[in-house]
This record gives C-alpha cells, structure tokens and sequence, in this order.
C-alpha cells in the first residue's frame, strides 16, 4: 500500500517534471527526466512494457559540453540507467543541451532533420534504436495524464 | 512513313466531360489521402523469420521472399478503373520496405495519421504490429546497418560518418537502387510463362556446365522463375476476385467490367498479349510485380508510345479499338501509375516532402534506326496527360529537332502551357550524344528513356543506379575556404587540410585547393557507395527485374551483379550555381580586380556579410561579380570546369558492376533543405539562402532568357551523361497561340545549341504567392521541381519560396521580370 503510494507520488511528479519540460524553454533536466519516466512506467504499464519484451539495447547520452553521460541499457525486459559510459553502445547521441534533444526526440515542434543537419545533436551507431527509442519516448507524451493547473 | 493518321493531333473533342469514367478517376486521385499499407513488410518479415533457408543464394532467397509475398497480395478493385491490380492494398497507399528506411516511422507510429504536414494514414493495429512485430526484426539488418556492420573498424567508417552528417553527400543506396526502365517487349510477346520458359531451359544448361560459375547461374535462373511466377499468381488472384466481385455486382454494366478484367488477367501475363487492352494490363501488374521486389522511386515504365503502338495499331485496323477508347485506357493507366507514394517521415519532410514516387514515362524523339518515332500514340498519351494534370507519372517528351516535326514540338509547348508545368522536354541529339559517349551503341541509345528526374538510359539495356549519390557541391567549396573545415561542422577536420586561401596567389591556385577538397569528397562518396553495393548484392538481388532487362537472362547474372548490357553509377550534384558564381566572385574580385583581399572576404564570409561593410560588400559580389547563366567568359569557363572536372573524375572510376560512374545535375529539393543549413557564400549568398535548383543558375542571376539558356546549353552532350534539370519559369500570355509559337522556337534554339532538358513552370510570382497564402484556392495546382512534378500544397515551406523566388521570364521580349515581394509579386 506504502509502496503503491509512493510509486503514484514518483509518478505524478516526473508527469509533472516531463510536463514542464515540454512546455518551458527550460529543458535542462529532460534526458533524466524521460529515462526516469520511462523506467517508472515500464513498471506500472503493461502494454508500455511490452515494448522492451526481448529488446536487448544499449544507449548512450552525452552532451557536448561533457556535463551530462549518461546510459539507457535494456536487458531481459528491464530498463537500467546508469550515470557513466557504458560498454558497447549501439547508439550514442551527443546534443549540444537539453533543449536540443528534446527538439530531436519528442517536441511537439520537433526538428529531427535540423537537428542533425545543424549539427546539434550527433549520433553514432544504429539508429533504428534511436527510432525504437523515440516512438517510446512519444508513446510516454501521448500517455501523458491531465495535469492540475 | 507517317504513323500519324489523328486528324486532329491535340484531340480537343476528347475531355474530361465526354470521358466520365476518368473525370471520375481523377476526382478521386485528388480526394485520397495516402495510408501506409504494411502489407509487404508483413509477408517480407514473416517469410524471412519462419521460412528463409540462409544457405539458399542471395538470388533464390530474394526471388522467394518476393514470390512469398505476390502469392499474399490482396487482390483489390479499389474504384472503376479498367486495369486489374494495385501497388498496395490500399487506394493511395505508401507501401513499407524495411530493407530501407521503413523504420524511421518508428518514432511516428502513433502520431503519422495526424500530422500536420502531409499525413499518412496507419490504423491502430497496423501500427502496433509494426511496433511489437515487424521493425524489432530489422533492428539491424537494413541495408545501412550491414553496411555499418561491413565497414566498422575500417578506413571506410569516415565515408558513412560524413553521410550519416546528411551535409556531405547522400548515399542512396541506403534507400534504394529502383531508378530503372524495364524492357517490357519480350514479356508481351512471350507472355511470362514463356519468360520462365526460358529461364528453365538456361538453367539446366547452366547446370550441365557443373562449375561454380554454372551453379550461380542456374541459382539465378531458378531465382527468376520463381519470382515470375508470383507475378502469375498474383494476376490469377486478380482474375479470380474479379470473376467473385461480377458475381455479385448488381450493375450489368459493372458485371460485365468485372468479367472483362477477369478475361485481361487469365490471359496477361502469364501469356503473351494479344489486344491493347492486355498489352496495357500486363505492363501494370508487371510494374506491380517490380515493386515487390524493388521499393517504388523513379520505376519508370519508359517508351509506353512506342511498346504499346503494335497492339495500339493491330486493334485500331481490326476495329476493336477506338481513340475514345486507348484514351480511356491510357488514362486508367497514368492513374493506376499514381496509386502509390512514398513513406515520407516527418523529419524528411523538410528534404523530400510533397515529392511523388517519380515513374517516368517517355514520348516522342527518334527510333532505333534514328526516324521520328512519333505516332498516334505519343499524342494520346499527350492528350491524357493534359486531361488529367496529374503529378504521377513523371511524362517527359524527347525531341529530335531535325526528325520530329515541329507540330509535334508545338504540341508539346501547348501542352505544357495548358498543363503549366508538364511534360518536360529532352533533346534527342545532346542526350543521345552523351550516351554513345559511354559506350553505348547508337541503336542503343537512340532507345533512351528518362528514368525518375531527368537520368537517361537505354531501354531495358542500361541498369544505371543513377541516384547512388547526391554530393553538395558547397560543402567541398567550404572546406576549400576553410582549410578543410566546414562552419557547420566546427573545428573538426573534414578534409584534407589544404592552405589558408589567403596565402594563395592566383586563382589557379584556389581552384586546385577547391579540386582537392571536391575530389577528396568525391572519392568518399564512391567508396561508399561501392560498400553499399556489395551489400545489396547480398542482400537485395533483383531477379524480378532482371527478367525485364537485356542482358541477365544470356549472361546468367542478376542485375545487381552487373548483368545488364550497360552497368553505370549516377552521382548528381547540389549547388552547382551557387559554387559556379562563388568561384566567378573570388576569380574577379580577389584576384582579377583585387577589389577585395581573400583575407576579408573570408572574414565577411564567415560573419554572414554583418554589419554596413559587410551588407556593402555583399551586394557588390552579388551585383558585380560575373554570373553563371550570362555570356561572361569568366563565367563561363569556371562552369565548364566544374562539369568537365566532375566528368574526368567520375569517369576514371568503376564500379562494382563494371561500369563506370555518370556525373548528373539535379536535386530533387535538397536544394533548399541544405541550402538552409549552409552558411554564406562568397557570391553574396547569406547564410541560410536557397541553393539554385539543378543546372539552373542562381535565381535573379541570369536577366536574359537566351543569354541564360546559351550559357547552360553549352555544357550540355557528353559530359553530363546522367543529364540535368534546367528550371524555367515564364509568365503567361493571353494570346496562347502566339506564345506556343514563341515557346517550341525557343526550344528549339536551345536544343541546337545543345540544351539537353527543360521543364518549365507557366505562372507569376504573384499566382505562387497567393497560392503559399491561400492553399485551399489551389488544391490542384502542379509545379516541377528540380526533374519531378508535385503539388505546390504538399511541398514544403522553404520549397514553396524557391519556387516562388525563381527567374521568371516574360517570353515577348526575353526578359527576366524583377521579383517584387513587397507589391505580393506584382510588378
């Protein structure tokens, strides 16, 4: 019961977190916020979950400036973020900042090609997990809850 | 001897309002919104992951995943038109092949349908098994991630970094080879069953010969029997649901269409045609048939007016046909043509958005034997054309100026006119020039046909690859500014680090630096490319289209192992214009004139011509340096360089096919999209300005029409071998008569001065502007791009301006007509 409580109160505060992130210039804590999400919501949402049923992938977030490295690696149908590099990355993406890569993953103005073509974010690797891991990252927008003003 | 007996050669009793069946047609191609049909990629997946024996040749592995898929194939009849089959299950539908980008949807499954721009339509369940089904198998198995997977770890890594950067060069291979033009004369007559027929005497023969050799050819033989014959169950599937759907049609008149298409599809294509309307039938599904083997980009039927004459002429003198009729029957092909777009991701939208799949048809010019190949037919198809006015297919028309007549070429005018933007015009003499210049025999090239844009190849002879690369011509530019950095890129070192330009003496010496910057890019490119092709020689054989071709049934050899009788690589180039004028400014003002220091004008480069000095020295370079597209000697010599440079360089390589590589000029809309990320250039270009489209000279830069089509005539012939796309833009005129005249002169002039393409747009500054305002007073409005028609609605934003912006010409009297955008265009 504690626990189900404090799993609604994470959620409700990483909604709002993701929610402020979408709608505010400031992006800074996008990336932690969304894998943070992600994580919570593979727990508590069956159908989410599904998407990493078998899914074997290993991402690696970096920004330019070198202030943020962090992984997103999916094993044996869970999701684990680490705050370091990671081994064997299938994709790396490197973003000049949070507002960048949140315009490349999921912004409702999203510019993926701008993006690349301008150089502000970089990705090395196969980016057929980049797409898996935007449309997962898009299906988290969508399922977005009513927030209270 | 004449083939023309049309008493009246534009059919103007022949409309949309006596020919109900097409209007109707037409109504609903507009009405349609496209949907992705996930059909292909479904059997695709399931056969490779349940059924694929790997240790099958890369040929036999292809031809029964294809083979597994046309025997699924939904047999639709989506509407009333008269031919049988369809590309996809759905009316409008953008068909998915995960060997390519299929999965850059990925990310839109849920979100497509409703897009703002251009949506595709994806039900619920279709997206989730592409989700949870269909793209995890491909995760790294795309052309692109084996190649990532061939090169990782070699030298070759950088030349996929510098194309994954998008700012460099594209390597299409990643998405496609397609751009082909089969040769459909042996399967009319043979009938498919007599195709196969022949591939299994050669494959025993081949087998006899018990070698390794005789092993892979009789692996290829079986691969084209194979794949034929899921075209043959395909139509039988076709025939059977027609004969059901007449069953139960309460229509006698319905009933009997029905019966009548289940008539069409027992006999064709399995068996040889013997009435146009077969002959007109099996074509399609045959075109159906390539697209489940080879993705839907530029599959261009080719010379319909001279494959489809002998059945056209056999029924006409029979009686069994009437021009109302082959009319009728063109038209629900060019419909039938249109029933298929791409899938276009949101993120490419700014690239490739509101471009069509670009079937190319070709009319008119010369035959084999080098006489007017112009017949009843070609003016049909004309008709058709300007009765329907529709973006697919692509309808080019050759002209041979001394051997098709000028009514024929004044046709063309009016129909481009009446159109105001189709069919594009092609010269017979540079085009078939530039072919025998790589070999082919004159017969051979006589027989060209345009495939997707504007690339030329011999029918069913030449397997030319011609969209392997799109190589911006800026970036190399920049890198020779820039000691082989690019502002874009930062401090990385792209290429070769060549001398600071502001040490150099002559112009001659920048041009070196700017050759080995150009070279160096060109070289990666290539070998890239190269990579790409041992990959789909693995991977994505065509056995299928093989079989339409001259040259892998004898040689026992798939396409994509070099089998067709002519084997080139097509690299096309973007920014021509812009690098042409950049070099006129440097050559005139730094080092002719000494106007400005290279020092300062890199540093006004690099600012973006900030502030007064800068906007002062910008508009200098932009009026005063000498401009491509104007009879300046210095203009053009750099532009003769470039093509001639470009021609040396790609000649002197060949490729994995044995052929060699074909230098072309045109682009699609990369124009904008990458003219938008490159900064400023030294012919006053701001950063973020629009490249010039094709060979087309920068727009404003060339005030006189013909000084402007004499500077780009003369580059035309042998060193452009995959030809270009020449934009021009005239005003219209109300005395149409007079300006048709005026206009087939024009071409006319052009092509002897040796032009080898024009397309044209037919409207104002002013008309275009109103339609980015007010889209919905122009649902229908058709506009070329760089070699392809679209709907100026679909395009996107920046698209929108560069056709607005273009040159445009009052043809009275020559001149171009300033663009005034703060008058909304008027002048």
């Amino acid at each position: 019961m504690m626990l189900d409580l404090i799993t609604q109160q994470a959620q409700k505060k990483l909604w709002e977190q993701f929610n402020n992130c979408l709608t505010s210039e400031v992006a800074e804590e996008f990336l932690q916020t969304l894998l943070n999400l992600m994580m919570i919501v593979f727990v508590v949402n069956y159908d989410y979950r599904r998407n990493i049923k078998n899914f074997e992938g290993r991402y690696q977030f970096c920004s330019k400036d070198g202030q943020v490295t962090i992984g997103a690696v999916f094993h044996n149908g869970r999701m684990e973020v680490i705050k370091k590099m990671i081994e064997r990355p299938n994709i790396t993406i490197t973003f000049r900042d949070g507002k960048t890569l949140l315009n490349f993953i999921i912004s409702p103005r999203q510019d993926i090609l701008g993006s690349m073509l301008r150089h502000d974010v970089v990705t090395d690797g196969n980016l057929n997990y980049l797409y898996k891991f935007g449309f997962m990252a898009k299906q988290l927008q969508l399922m977005m809850p009513q927030l209270p003003q | 001897m004449t083939k023309i007996t049309l008493d009246d050669i534009s059919l103007k009793d022949f409309t949309l309002g006596n020919l109900p069946r097409l209007q109707e047609l037409r109504r609903l191609s507009f009405a349609r919104k496209p949907e992705i049909c996930i059909e292909r990629a479904r059997y695709v997946t399931r056969y490779l992951r349940d059924k694929d024996d790997p240790t099958d040749s890369p040929e036999v592995r292809q031809a029964r995943k294809v083979n597994y898929f046309l025997q699924r194939k939904r047999p639709v009849f989506h509407d009333h038109n008269l031919l049988a089959g369809s590309t996809t299950s759905k009316a409008l539908g953008a068909p998915l092949f995960p060997e390519f980008f299929a999965l850059t949807l990925w990310p839109e499954l849920d979100t497509v349908s409703t897009r703002a721009k251009n949506p595709q339509k994806l039900t619920p369940d279709e997206a989730r098994e592409l989700n949870l089904e269909i793209f995890p198998y491909w995760m790294d198995k795309n052309v692109l991630e084996l190649t990532r997977k061939r090169i990782s770890n070699t030298e070759s890594a950088q030349s996929l970094k510098l194309f994954e950067s998008l700012v460099f060069f594209i390597a299409a291979k990643a998405g496609c080879i397609s751009h082909a033009v089969p040769a459909y004369e042996a399967m009319l007559e043979l009938g498919l069953s007599g195709l196969i027929d022949m591939a299994s005497v050669r494959e025993a023969a081949a087998f006899l010969l018990a070698s390794d050799e005789g092993d892979r050819q009789a692996d290829f033989y079986r691969a084209v029997q194979i794949s034929l014959q899921g075209i043959i169950q395909y139509a039988e599937h076709l025939a059977d649901e027609a004969v059901t759907l007449a069953g139960v049609a309460d229509d006698p008149e319905v009933r009997q269409e029905f019966l009548d298409m289940a008539k069409v599809c027992q006999q064709v294509p399995a068996g040889p045609a013997t009435t146009f309307r077969e002959a007109v039938n099996a074509i399609w599904i045959c075109q159906v048939g390539i697209h489940a083997e080879n993705i839907n980009m530029a599959m261009s039927p080719g010379r319909l007016d001279q494959i489809l004459y002998p059945y056209y002429k056999r029924d006409m003198e029979a009686g069994r046909l009437d021009i109302g009729r082959a009319i009728e029957l063109i038209g629900c092909l060019w419909l039938k043509i249109a029933d298929n777009v791409t899938m276009v991701p949101e993120a490419s939208e700014e690239m490739f958005g509101g471009a069509g799949t670009v079937p190319a048809i070709t009319l008119g010019g010369v035959d084999a034997d080098g006489e007017d190949a112009v017949n009843d037919l070609t003016y049909i198809m004309l008709r058709v054309t300007e009765l329907l006015c529709i973006r697919d297919p692509n309808v080019n028309a050759r002209y041979d100026y001394e051997k098709n007549s000028s009514d024929y070429c004044r046709r063309v005018s009016e129909v481009i006119l009446n159109t105001k933007a189709v069919p594009a015009f092609f010269n017979d003499h540079a085009n078939i020039t530039a072919l025998t210049g790589q070999g082919e025999s004159i017969e051979h090239a006589r027989d060209y046909a345009v495939i997707g844009c504007v690339e030329l190849a011999s029918s069913g002879r030449d397997y030319p690859a011609s969209s392997s690369i799109m190589l911006n011509l800026a970036a190399p530019l920049e890198m020779a500014l820039f000691c082989g950095k690019r502002p874009i890129t930062g401090e990385e070192q792209i290429g070769p680090s060549t001398p600071d330009p502001a040490t150099l003496n002559s112009f001659e010496e920048f041009w070196e630096v700017f050759k080995t910057q150009l070279d160096w890019l060109i070289e990666k490119a290539i070998e890239l490319n190269e990579h790409m092709g041992a990959v789909h020689q693995q991977m994505m054989p065509s056995p299928l289209l093989s079989a339409f071709f001259e040259g892998p049934l004898d040689k026992g050899k798939d396409l994509v192992q070099g089998g067709s009788l002519y084997n080139s690589s097509g690299a096309t180039h973007i920014a021509f214009a812009d690098v042409v004028d950049s070099l006129n400014a440097i050559e005139q003002t730094v080092f002719i004139d000494k106007k400005y220091r290279f020092a300062e004008l890199l540093q006004m480069v690099k600012a973006d011509f900030a502030g007064a000095e800068g906007e002062k020295m910008r508009l200098y370079l932009k009026n005063r340096a000498p401009k491509y597209g104007t009879e300046h000697p210095l203009a053009r010599k750099n532009a003769r360089n470039i093509v001639g440079h470009l021609f040396n360089l790609y000649q002197s390589h060949t490729n994995y096919r044995g052929g060699l590589y074909r230098p072309a000029y045109w682009t699609m809309t990369n124009h904008a999209g990458l003219g938008k990320i490159t900064g400023a250039l030294p012919h006053g270009r701001k950063s973020g300005e629009l490249f010039a489209s094709g060979i087309t000279p920068v727009s404003g830069a060339a005030p006189e029409l013909t000084a402007c089509l004499n500077a780009v005539a003369e580059l035309g012939g042998e060193c452009v071998p995959g030809c270009w796309a020449l934009n021009i833009k005239y005003s219209p005129e109300t005395d149409v008569e007079k300006m048709t005249e005026r206009f087939a002169q024009t071409i006319e002039a052009y092509f002897r001065s040796g032009g080898q393409q024009v397309q044209f747009n037919i409207m104002t500054y002013e008309m275009l502007l109103d339609a980015k305002k007010h889209p919905e007073k122009y649902p229908e409005l058709m506009v070329r791009v760089s070699g392809y028609s679209a709907y100026f609605k679909d395009l996107n934003e920046l698209m929108k301006d560069e056709l607005i912006t273009r040159t445009m010409y009052d043809l009275a009297n020559g001149k171009s007509v300033a663009y005034l955008p703060e008058n909304g265009g008027k002048q």
